[in-house]
């Protein structure tokens, strides 16, 4: 029934991602995998040093001189940390909020056809559309990035609860009863445990997206954060800078992903390595 | 993610009020409300437009012969950057699966492509090319591309393979093979991708033209920013919605049943 489906495809672009990494293996596949970030440089000093002036397309190792002095001033960290908090805010709003919609999804028909509308037009709206919402509501002013960095992982993490929620094994429920266990207990043992996985999926999906949004947003409306840097670099017709923001950016996201989201996880399911417990993920 | 295990959920009671809470019932309360709320909004807040004055808004800029030009600009600059995205991800992504060297070496490459906001790449582009043509057609491609390619990949990589084997076994000619097994395999990921390419890229033309360019959607949107006018902004930010949605709605979402049409029924047996 199409009035009950709602699509993800950042799911979907998640796990590809998975299954493209997941075949890495050690040895000759590096000396690939240098081979073609060696190209790319490659190319761009080629292009960089022969063919285009430098306020056109800068010599890579001039946007490395920039970086340098961005993380020696120190400007780099200062922003980033900006742009970190105003995410993690939006977060813990977006968990705070899409956690108990969720629950009402997978438990209440009626709450699952009335939030459909919503869920579905959050999760299918360009970024543009979000960062015009922050600046018309908000104007200049950090919470308008928190807020629709909000708006943006609400749907992921409401559809991830709901479907969570529809997934629990009913003879469990069932069983918990029969042994007069009380509702905290269930809740902690049965409940979570299966609506923790899928809320994990729907959320390192919208991770990456959220970055992009709170910077995109910091550009239309902030005061502070990656974002309003990356809006000087433009109004100073510095392609040195930008490209310079441009790769801290990439290294941020990955390196929060590695050292961040993927620690959490594994502490998060240590329970399935230890018990060899049956894996309950979408 | 798809959310389809209806039969969990008990069909509402039927009662007299039984229609008050019907599907179909509940979704349209949820858009009265959702009107009730912004014109609320609307009024208490100095700065939010009301639904009406957008409405009026839009009227107006109808009026002005604004909305079908700008609109039909900013789709031509889309269906050919999302073509240009097609044939390329498609190339990329089947090649990467194809031979394990392109694999490698392009893995990275793809993986940064993913990471990189696309209004980085649309006020680089606005540097580089200025008010045109090219800036828009390019962000699409060089943001929505990556997208396409690991799903491709991943389409590529589920081939049922024994399948394969067993039809080769039995002399099935290849492009049998090919029609009955590789392409229904395959399709359902590439289809997927492509749905999730199509908003990416009309998301990275909106915001190329709203950032440096003088037609389109985004480019009307930022107008009327700078004008102090945020009843236009509202109105041509809910036009780029619109679109989206409808696209999405109308041809994606049948699209992508089709192509999944066969997995129905072998659901409970399949491994």
């Amino acid at each position: 029934m199409a009035a009950t489906e709602i699509q993800l495809e950042d799911v979907e672009l998640e796990r590809a991602v998975a299954s493209l990494t997941a075949r890495r293996r050690r040895g000759t596949n590096i000396l690939y995998s240098i081979l073609g970030a060696l190209a790319f440089i490659g190319f761009w000093s080629f292009f960089s040093v022969f063919v285009y002036p430098p306020y056109v397309l800068p010599a890579p190792w001039s946007v490395a001189e920039r970086m340098w002095e961005l993380v020696v001033s120190g400007e780099v960290f200062s922003n980033f940390l900006a742009s970190f908090l105003k995410t993690m805010l939006g977060w813990v709003l977006a968990l705070g909020l899409g956690i108990p919609i969720g629950l009402l999804m997978g438990r209440f028909r009626y709450a699952k056809a009335f939030l459909h509308d919503f869920v579905y037009i959050l999760a299918n709206v360009p970024l543009i559309v979000y960062a015009v919402v922050a600046l018309l509501v908000f104007g200049i002013n950090p919470f308008g990035p928190a807020f629709v960095v909000m708006l943006e992982v609400l749907p992921g993490v409401a559809i991830n609860v709901a479907a969570g929620v529809e997934s629990v094994d009913r003879g469990l429920l069932a069983m918990s009863r029969s042994f007069r266990r009380r509702s905290s207990q269930t809740a902690r043992s049965v409940v979570i445990p299966s609506i923790v996985p899928f809320l994990f999926a729907g959320g390192r999906v919208s991770f990456a997206n959220s970055w992009k949004l709170a910077a995109l947003a910091e550009t239309f409306g902030g005061t502070t954060g990656v974002g309003v840097q990356i809006e000087k670099s433009f109004q100073l017709f510095s392609v040195v800078s930008l490209l310079a923001w441009m790769f801290f950016f990439v290294i941020f996201v990955i390196a929060v992903e590695r050292f961040m989201i993927a620690p959490f996880e594994r502490w998060v399911f240590r329970w399935r390595r230890a018990g060899g417990a049956d894996e309950g993920s979408p | 993610m798809t959310l389809v295990a209806d039969d969990v959920i008990q069909a509402p009671p039927r009662h007299w009020y039984g229609w008050l809470v019907s599907d179909r019932v509940a979704r349209y309360t949820a858009r009265v409300v959702a009107l009730l709320i912004w014109q609320w909004a609307g009024t208490a807040f100095e700065e939010i437009p009301t639904p009406r004055g957008t409405f009026e808004f839009l009227v107006d800029e109808w009026h002005r012969g604004e909305i079908i030009s700008n609109i039909s600009i900013s789709l031509v600059r889309a269906v050919i950057g999302l073509a240009l995205v097609l044939v390329l991800g498609l190339a990329i992504g089947l090649a990467m699966a194809k031979w394990w060297r392109v694999r490698y070496t392009l893995t990275d490459l793809i993986l940064v492509g993913i990471t990189l906001p696309a209004f980085i790449w649309a006020l680089l582009v606005v540097m580089w090319w200025g008010f045109s043509n090219i800036g828009p057609i390019v962000v699409c491609v060089v943001s929505a591309t990556p997208q396409l390619v690991v799903n491709t990949f991943q389409g590529a990589n589920a081939t049922p393979g024994p399948l394969v084997a067993m039809s080769g076994a039995y002399h099935v000619p290849t492009d049998r093979q090919f029609r009955w097994l590789v392409i229904p395999s395959m399709m359902e990921y590439i289809v997927a991708g492509y749905r999730s390419a199509i908003l990416a890229g009309w998301g990275a033309v909106l915001l190329v033209e709203w950032f440096g360019n003088d037609k389109g959607v985004g480019f009307r949107a930022h107008y009327w920013y700078d004008a102090g006018n945020f009843e236009g902004v509202m109105g041509w930010g809910l036009i780029m919605m619109v679109i989206i949605l409808l696209f999405d709605r109308v041809v994606m979402e049948r699209v992508v049943r089709h192509y999944r049409r066969w997995r129905v029924g072998s659901a409970g047996w399949s491994v």
